[in-house]
């Protein structure tokens, strides 16, 4: 940007927004404002006093399409296309949207009025900060029709007056950045809450991915109106506020366990030996289900926000929380279980990994087989538990068990591969002569080894007491 | 110009999903494939701005596909990526001759997985000629 070019420029607390703009109107200039505070950057240009566009810079800008697709407004695979030929600009994709019918001439000119009024609002209530206004700079390329200083400024100052009022009944945690999604324990049928039209639309749009700003743009409805409803639905423990920071951290590090885990399922998948094929397996379940317990140490829900926790109480969580499920595991389903305990807050396996030095063969076969099982299901009941808890039923929470569930089902594969040679392998001795040849369905290679068990044909039961 | 895709290949449904998701939250746009044709298939269709290439997958593994892309003329500039969980220094040698750009061991993290796309995406509009825009590209494979 050229000196020369600008012809005006200072501190906010000494010319408010308000009067710069007033100011600019009156000598119906042409050029461009630039308003910063902190991080935020505004951008208005003006034509002869008018506005014409407006951008910030600063804040990340709201995916008008994808918002329009959640309000039905939209069709998706319309919004790809338009997504893809605008480029990203949203001032574009609502022209496109236009022109190819999908949205009328009047309602983008609304939006696009609302948007530069929720900007303009937002800008006024900054105290401190800078401006400059360039005259040379050729004002940027806009759908929208000129809008009347004015006019702008009227509604602007109401809805910045609106916003005081929420901060003065006491509601200071909501910016328009914040994320809210429902609480995990909201039904389904919004119907039944007996909330108003408003509220509705709030509450069925805190998806855990919209910033406030972002519904409000939707919505139509002022930042303030917005801040206002999710207040009141915070109140009723619909809703809770997300802290994305934090979710990014949380999605990151749940990722890298089942990146982690899987890697170590295809490394153990190599054994051509069913013995030790149920052994990586095991290994696989302990080293996962240890991973997700470490990880809810870090970010369980009453372990947050309480600065430095000493180790023992997080150990002391864990034990209390994933205990109790683990032993009745073990009393109704899987005694084999009643071997792995919990030690520093991670669940030792040793005794199962080390059972070959007390059984051989079919037996312990047998055992490992049954503890794969009964680590699959406990770590059903970890990552359950443990989404639940620290996301929800939030877009994060849903992302992540699609991508849990793809995991279980690599690990219900390899089970089942197992169960296939199981069956060959009991069809083969029923028949009464040894296994010897691979399973005709089976497909992993090699799993002939005869068993060497003479005779045992008593349950894993009778085994296991036996050892 | 439309938005860069990441075309991820790997036989674990997992990976693929993870990776993708990873992506998505970066706002990168993804297209998963599950084997070494529908690799080379997608290539053609996306013309990916960066391929994540697993090395072991059905059909065709990662370092054939990876010299097919470096023999045509029209996609050898796309930075491939591969993917395995083999770490040492031959099969990084291997991945090298072969024609990869960068080489990351699984199990990667995904703030590294990141930082490397968005270091390839970084030049990708330099990287693409306004020509190929629009117009599909079909790689033979005389495999």
């Amino acid at each position: 940007m050229e000196q020369q070019d600008r012809i005006m420029d200072g501190d906010l607390q000494t010319l408010g927004l308000q009067s710069i703009l007033k100011m600019l109107a009156l000598s119906e200039k042409t050029g461009k404002l630039f308003v910063s505070s902190g991080p935020e950057t505004l951008s208005i240009s003006l034509r002869k006093g008018l506005i014409v566009g407006l951008h910030e810079d600063g804040v990340p800008q709201p995916d008008v399409l994808g918002m329009l697709c959640l309000v039905n407004k939209l069709d998706p695979p319309r919004a790809q296309m338009v997504r893809e030929l605008s480029g990203g600009d949203p001032q574009v994709a609502l022209a496109l949207l236009v022109e190819r019918g999908w949205m009328s001439a009047q309602e983008m000119q609304r939006r696009l009025e609302f948007a530069v009024t929720q900007s303009i609002s937002h800008a006024l209530r900054w105290v401190n900060g800078h401006f400059s206004f360039h005259r040379q700079l050729v004002p940027m390329e806009s759908r929208m029709n000129p809008l009347n200083v004015d006019s702008v400024l009227l509604e602007a100052l109401r809805q910045a007056d609106e916003w005081e009022e929420v901060a003065a009944a006491g509601v200071t945690q909501l910016t328009r950045t914040t994320v809210a999604r429902w609480q995990p324990e909201v039904s389904n049928d919004v119907g039944r809450l007996g909330l108003n039209q408003e509220a509705i639309e709030v509450l069925c749009l805190s998806n855990g991915e919209l910033t406030l700003q972002a519904i409000s743009l939707v919505l139509m409805m002022p930042e303030a109106r917005v801040a206002h409803v999710m207040a009141r639905l915070l109140g009723l423990r619909l809703i809770e506020v997300v802290d994305t920071t934090l979710e990014t951290e949380l999605q990151q590090d749940l990722s890298n366990i089942i990146i982690k885990c899987q890697t170590t399922l295809t490394q153990q998948r190599q054994s051509s030996v069913p013995e030790q094929h149920l052994l990586g397996l095991i290994t696989t379940l302990a080293e996962c289900i240890n991973g997700l317990l470490i990880h809810h140490g870090t970010y369980a829900r009453s372990l947050r926000g309480r600065g430095h926790i000493p180790s023992m109480e997080i150990v002391r969580y864990l034990e209390r929380r994933f205990s109790q499920p683990l032993r009745t595991l073990a009393q109704q389903q899987y005694p084999i279980l009643e071997t792995a305990t919990f030690s520093y807050g991670q669940l030792d396996c040793n005794d199962i990994l080390t059972l070959n030095k007390v059984v051989k063969g079919e037996q312990l076969e047998e055992f490992y087989w049954e503890a794969v099982q009964g680590l699959a299901a406990f770590l059903r009941i970890v990552f359950t538990e443990l989404l639940r808890d620290e996301v929800g039923n939030s877009h994060t929470g849903r992302q992540l068990t699609v991508a849990w569930r793809i995991f279980l089902s690599e690990i219900d594969h390899e089970v089942q591969q197992y169960q296939v040679y199981r069956a060959h392998r009991n069809t083969q001795m029923a028949r009464g002569h040894e296994p010897t040849s691979s399973p005709a369905l089976g497909m992993v290679q090699n799993w002939n080894v005869a068993p060497d068990g003479k005779g045992d044909f008593w349950s894993p039961e009778t085994r296991r007491r036996l050892i | 110009m439309a938005e860069p895709t990441v075309l991820v290949v790997d036989d674990s449904p997992t990976v693929r999903k993870i990776v993708q998701m990873t992506l998505q939250r970066e706002h990168i746009r993804v297209v998963t494939v599950g084997d070494g044709l529908s690799a080379l298939t997608s290539v053609a269709d996306e013309m990916p701005a960066v391929i994540l290439l697993d090395i072991q997958l059905p059909r065709m593994d990662g370092y054939q596909i990876c010299q097919i892309i470096r023999k045509n003329l029209q996609f050898r500039q796309i930075p491939i990526i591969m993917l395995s969980g083999k770490d040492g220094l031959f099969d990084k040698m291997r991945g090298r001759l072969a024609g990869s750009t960068e080489y990351l061991t699984k199990p990667f993290d995904s703030v590294e997985l990141v930082q490397t796309v968005k270091k390839h995406l970084a030049n990708w509009q330099e990287r693409v000629p306004a020509q190929h825009e629009g117009t599909r590209h079909r790689l033979r494979y005389r495999g």
